[in-house]
């Protein structure tokens, strides 16, 4: 059954540091006091706040609601008082506007929605309609709303529908762990996706190092007429673009989106919520996520929900054994450096991690030798060394013309990099200045 | 006839350049080089004002200067001709082409003076008489030749340099200093060309 | 002797026909040009800075010419150039007041907390990384994207924050959009009393990562005449419509010393909190 995949170009093999918290089963975080949900979790526009300071709400009450097309809304993670609406750190740096719940403790759903048991018979748009009221976004760490991507514009024709469960960043097992504990609901929730898009099959990729989930998703895949393809150990694997060229041996063009290639892509995690959405009824207000690294006591894989401040999950786990160096909100190659314990767990914190002293080094930058290791590396094909050389000397439209809006941010040119370069913050930047230079015609 | 064209041809673009092997027109070599554009609109003068400039001197020579016993004025004539030439195109391409005039610019009147063009001129009439070059048609092809090879040298050193603006250059040779470097490593590899005719 | 005349005669008729014919094509192609153009240019400082919004100073001249921007939109041009230049043209000389520009910030390394960060030295790559190393996220970052802007040199980053040379800007804001926080503003240069703080937050935040922060205390506000500071949220501004004199600094005793004297900012004479 399962055709041989394909090996994208380039790509690395860090250390994947997975078994410290590979073989924790997912537990259940208990009931916090305080919830701080921020608001604007989703790329594209942020939702409306519909509640004020002293409102009770229920668990799964509608705290904000969308704003446009490519907009989420927000739930209430427990039922509670709305304390206060004050602003808290960001996930870049940042501080943006929160909602802040003191929980009640009766912890008592307000049952928005209806649950769908017969989704086979329920029409598409129905089930699409409650993918975007449960404020769905893809949960592998970009946040982009899911009902966006499962709404092909007319004339795009779509064929082929892949879940993400390469999960190829080092250190995160979340996924790993969702897909063997919860292997029906993932099935189910790549089912439903399929019906919303038109389909009646998908296909679900996972890397070939985490056999059990495999075989756990495979065990049940059948019924749904889901397919397992297992991957090789690559990163970037789990990346959007890598997965559909490993699966389809279709390439995504420079500038398109992966619907151009007839394809919709979603992570595993968000198909568990779409199944929850659809099924039970219920909206996107927790997730699973990896608490791990060195410094942390008991590292392992906890259900938390959305709001709960990363120093409270640091105590789930266990605290802390040493002081760490870094933290991280996502995996060690893509996740975002934090400067406080101040964030909370959003609908794309995939995991928490954090990074002793002597597992860091500090490095200072030296010119590039032109050695092509990065070159080799780069899944996009793109020229890291001669556009990091173009954004040191501020020659943006260089960057620019080098196709430097291509680059995915998977890190692996810097991981490779013998000068320590410090290529990817060049590409952010050069894209972040790309994009200014844009608004500004 | 045919070879001995391909021999001029070859000859001035490759063996015996301009700039890389004469060291002929080094001003604008270096003044104009730092970004592709301007070194494309440069080459495109050059190209023009050489071209024209060997076509009326050779004639001013053949007709006036050589029946006249006056060879000895040649440099002199030829200046004037050489000047008033691109007085009169940029005078005409300001009104024609006022595009054209101002992305050439400063570059114009800055051929006026340049060596390498009086250079092509002066080799042409101090050519070997009865060759090719002596005669009107030699040596306007000369003198297009001669430019095309000034506009690849201009062309490959200004792609040199703008990466060079991406390179770490030691403080002592920043600027001048290292384009000066390069422009000798281009020579140095021009000269492998020595001996193809 | 014949050789000569020859020469003399040959070289004098092929410079006078070639003089007529220049001449001739000369009037057959004259282009309208004005002559005002470069003598404005002339006038105007031609440092190309850009400030004015046109490319250059060349491009400047031919608007002040075509009436489509007034001299005094040279932010670089003094009083008396801006005098000289209308005087030429004959057109009203409107008066014009120099401006500055001033970096709402007063955050150096010694008086903020700032995480170690290792990444690109300048600002607008720092801000994508965690919004920049600094406890305040409005602080400045001290990278020198505002210096390295500047085409005079007025900008100093000292000790991890840019100051303003105020005897050195001549105003032409080429700093203020590079600012990734937004912190350069442009004002008279006669106003010599400025709060160094742009953050929002509520004082006893403020506190907590910067020494220096304006925590609004209303010391000023009470100390100087009515309507020459005023609050803003949490924080206080000079109001540059009816400024304060400079002896308000002295007066209020501001207790994190974020009032300041732009010229002796500039002058490092302040060294963070009173207490």
């Amino acid at each position: 059954m399962n055709e041989k995949p394909r090996k994208f170009k380039g790509g690395v093999h860090p250390d994947d540091s997975k078994a410290l918290s590979a073989s924790k089963p997912i537990q259940d975080a208990p009931l916090l006091e305080k919830y701080t949900v921020i608001m604007h979790q989703n790329i594209g526009a942020p939702p409306e706040l519909v509640v004020k300071k002293g409102d009770a709400v229920k668990k799964g009450a509608l705290l904000a609601k969308a704003t446009g097309f490519v907009s989420v809304p927000l739930h209430a993670p427990t039922s509670g008082i709305v304390s206060a609406i004050d602003k808290c750190p960001g996930p870049t740096g940042l501080a943006i506007p929160a909602i802040e719940i003191t929980a009640d403790g009766s912890d008592e759903w307000g049952s928005p929605f209806e649950p769908i048991a017969d989704w086979r018979q329920c029409p598409p748009a129905e089930l699409r309609q409650r993918v975007a009221d449960a404020g769905v976004v893809g949960m592998g760490g970009a946040g982009f709303p899911s009902h966006v991507k499962l709404s092909p514009p007319p004339g795009k024709e779509i064929d082929t529908l892949i879940l993400n469960g390469a999960e190829c960043e080092p250190y995160l097992t979340a996924d790993h762990r969702l897909m063997l504990e919860q292997a029906e609901e993932v099935v189910v929730g790549a089912a439903i996706i399929a019906r919303i898009i038109g389909l009646d099959t998908a296909i679900i990729g996972v890397e070939d190092n985490k056999p059990d989930a495999i075989a756990a998703l495979e065990a049940v895949a059948g019924r749904y007429n889901v397919r397992v393809q297992a991957l090789p150990v690559n990163y970037p694997q789990g990346a959007e673009k890598q997965l559909i060229y490993a699966i389809t041996g279709r390439e995504v063009p420079v500038g398109k989106l992966p619907m151009d290639v007839k394809c919709v892509v979603q992570n595993v995690a968000s198909a568990v919520a779409v199944a929850d959405a659809v099924v039970r009824g219920r909206p996107s207000i927790e997730r699973v996520t990896t608490i791990t690294g060195k410094p942390v006591v008991r590292p392992g894989n906890w259900r938390l929900r959305i709001g709960t401040p990363i120093a409270k999950a640091l105590e789930l786990a266990g605290g802390i054994s040493e002081q760490p160096a870094k933290l991280l909100l996502g995996g060690p190659m893509m996740g975002i450096a934090q400067r406080s314990l101040g964030v909370t767990v959003m609908k794309n914190t995939s995991g928490i991690l954090l990074i002793a002293g002597d597992e860091v080094s500090l490095y200072t930058s030296e010119p590039c030798i032109r050695c092509g290791r990065c070159v080799e590396v780069c899944p996009m094909s793109i020229l890291p060394a001669t556009i990091s050389q173009a954004v040191e000397n501020k020659r943006f439209d260089w960057a620019q013309q080098l196709n430097v809006t291509a680059c995915i941010e998977c890190g692996s040119c810097s991981y490779v990099c013998p000068s320590h370069r410090p290529l990817n913050q060049h590409f952010k930047w050069a894209k972040v200045e790309i994009q200014s230079k844009l608004r500004k015609k | 006839m045919l070879s001995e064209f391909l021999v001029i041809t070859v000859g001035a673009i490759l063996v015996n350049n301009f700039v890389l092997s004469k060291f002929l027109g080094i001003c604008p070599f270096l003044g104009v080089s730092k970004k592709l554009d301007t070194a494309l609109g440069m080459s495109g003068a050059v190209v023009f004002v050489m071209t024209l400039a060997s076509l009326v001197a050779s004639l001013v020579n053949r007709f006036l200067l050589v029946p006249m016993k006056l060879e000895f004025l040649q440099t002199l004539v030829f200046i004037v001709v050489i000047a008033a030439l691109v007085q009169l195109v940029e005078i005409i391409l300001q009104k024609v082409s006022a595009k054209l005039y101002e992305s050439l610019g400063i570059f114009l009147p800055l051929i006026t003076t340049n060596c390498a063009v009086l250079g092509c001129v002066v080799l042409n009439a101090k050519s070997a008489p009865g060759s090719v070059q002596s005669t009107w048609y030699g040596a306007t092809i000369y003198g297009f030749c001669s430019a095309v090879g000034f506009a690849l040298a201009l062309v490959l050193f200004s792609s040199l340099r703008e990466k060079l603006d991406l390179a770490r250059v030691p403080k002592a040779f920043e600027g001048t200093a290292i384009s000066l470097i390069t422009a000798g490593i281009l020579a140095m590899a021009f000269l492998g060309f020595s001996g193809l005719v | 002797m014949d050789t000569a005349l020859v020469a003399i005669v040959s070289t004098g008729a092929i410079g006078g026909v070639l003089g007529v014919v220049i001449g001739v094509v000369a009037k057959a192609f004259a282009v309208e040009t004005d002559e005002r153009i470069e003598r404005v240019g002339e006038l105007l400082p031609g440092a190309n800075c850009g400030g004015c919004g046109f490319a250059g100073c060349a491009d400047f001249a031919k608007a002040v010419v075509g009436a489509r921007a007034l001299p005094g939109q040279c932010p670089v041009c003094s009083p008396d150039d801006v005098r000289n230049i209308s005087q030429y043209l004959g057109i009203e000389a409107e008066q014009k007041e120099k401006r500055v520009a001033v970096v709402r910030c007063s955050g150096d390394c010694a008086n903020t907390v700032r995480t170690l960060y290792n990444g690109i030295r300048d600002c607008r790559s720092a801000v994508v990384v965690a919004g920049g190393a600094k406890g305040c996220d409005h602080g400045c970052l001290g990278f020198g994207s505002c210096a390295n802007a500047c085409p005079f040199g007025a900008i100093e980053i000292r000790d991890g924050l840019a100051v303003v040379h105020p005897e050195l800007c001549v105003g032409c804001e080429n700093c203020v959009a590079t600012c990734p926080k937004n912190l350069i503003v442009m004002v008279q240069a006669s106003v010599d009393v400025h709060v160094y703080c742009n953050s929002p937050e509520k004082g006893a935040a403020k506190r907590l990562v910067c020494k220096t922060a304006c925590i609004a205390c209303r010391k000023c506000v009470k100390a100087g005449e009515e309507g020459q500071m005023v609050v803003d949220g949490f924080l206080v501004r000079t109001n540059y419509e009816n400024p304060p004199t400079t002896d308000l600094v002295e007066k209020s005793q501001c207790p994190t010393s974020a009032l300041r004297l732009a010229s002796k900012h500039a002058a490092n004479e302040y060294q963070g909190a009173a207490k």
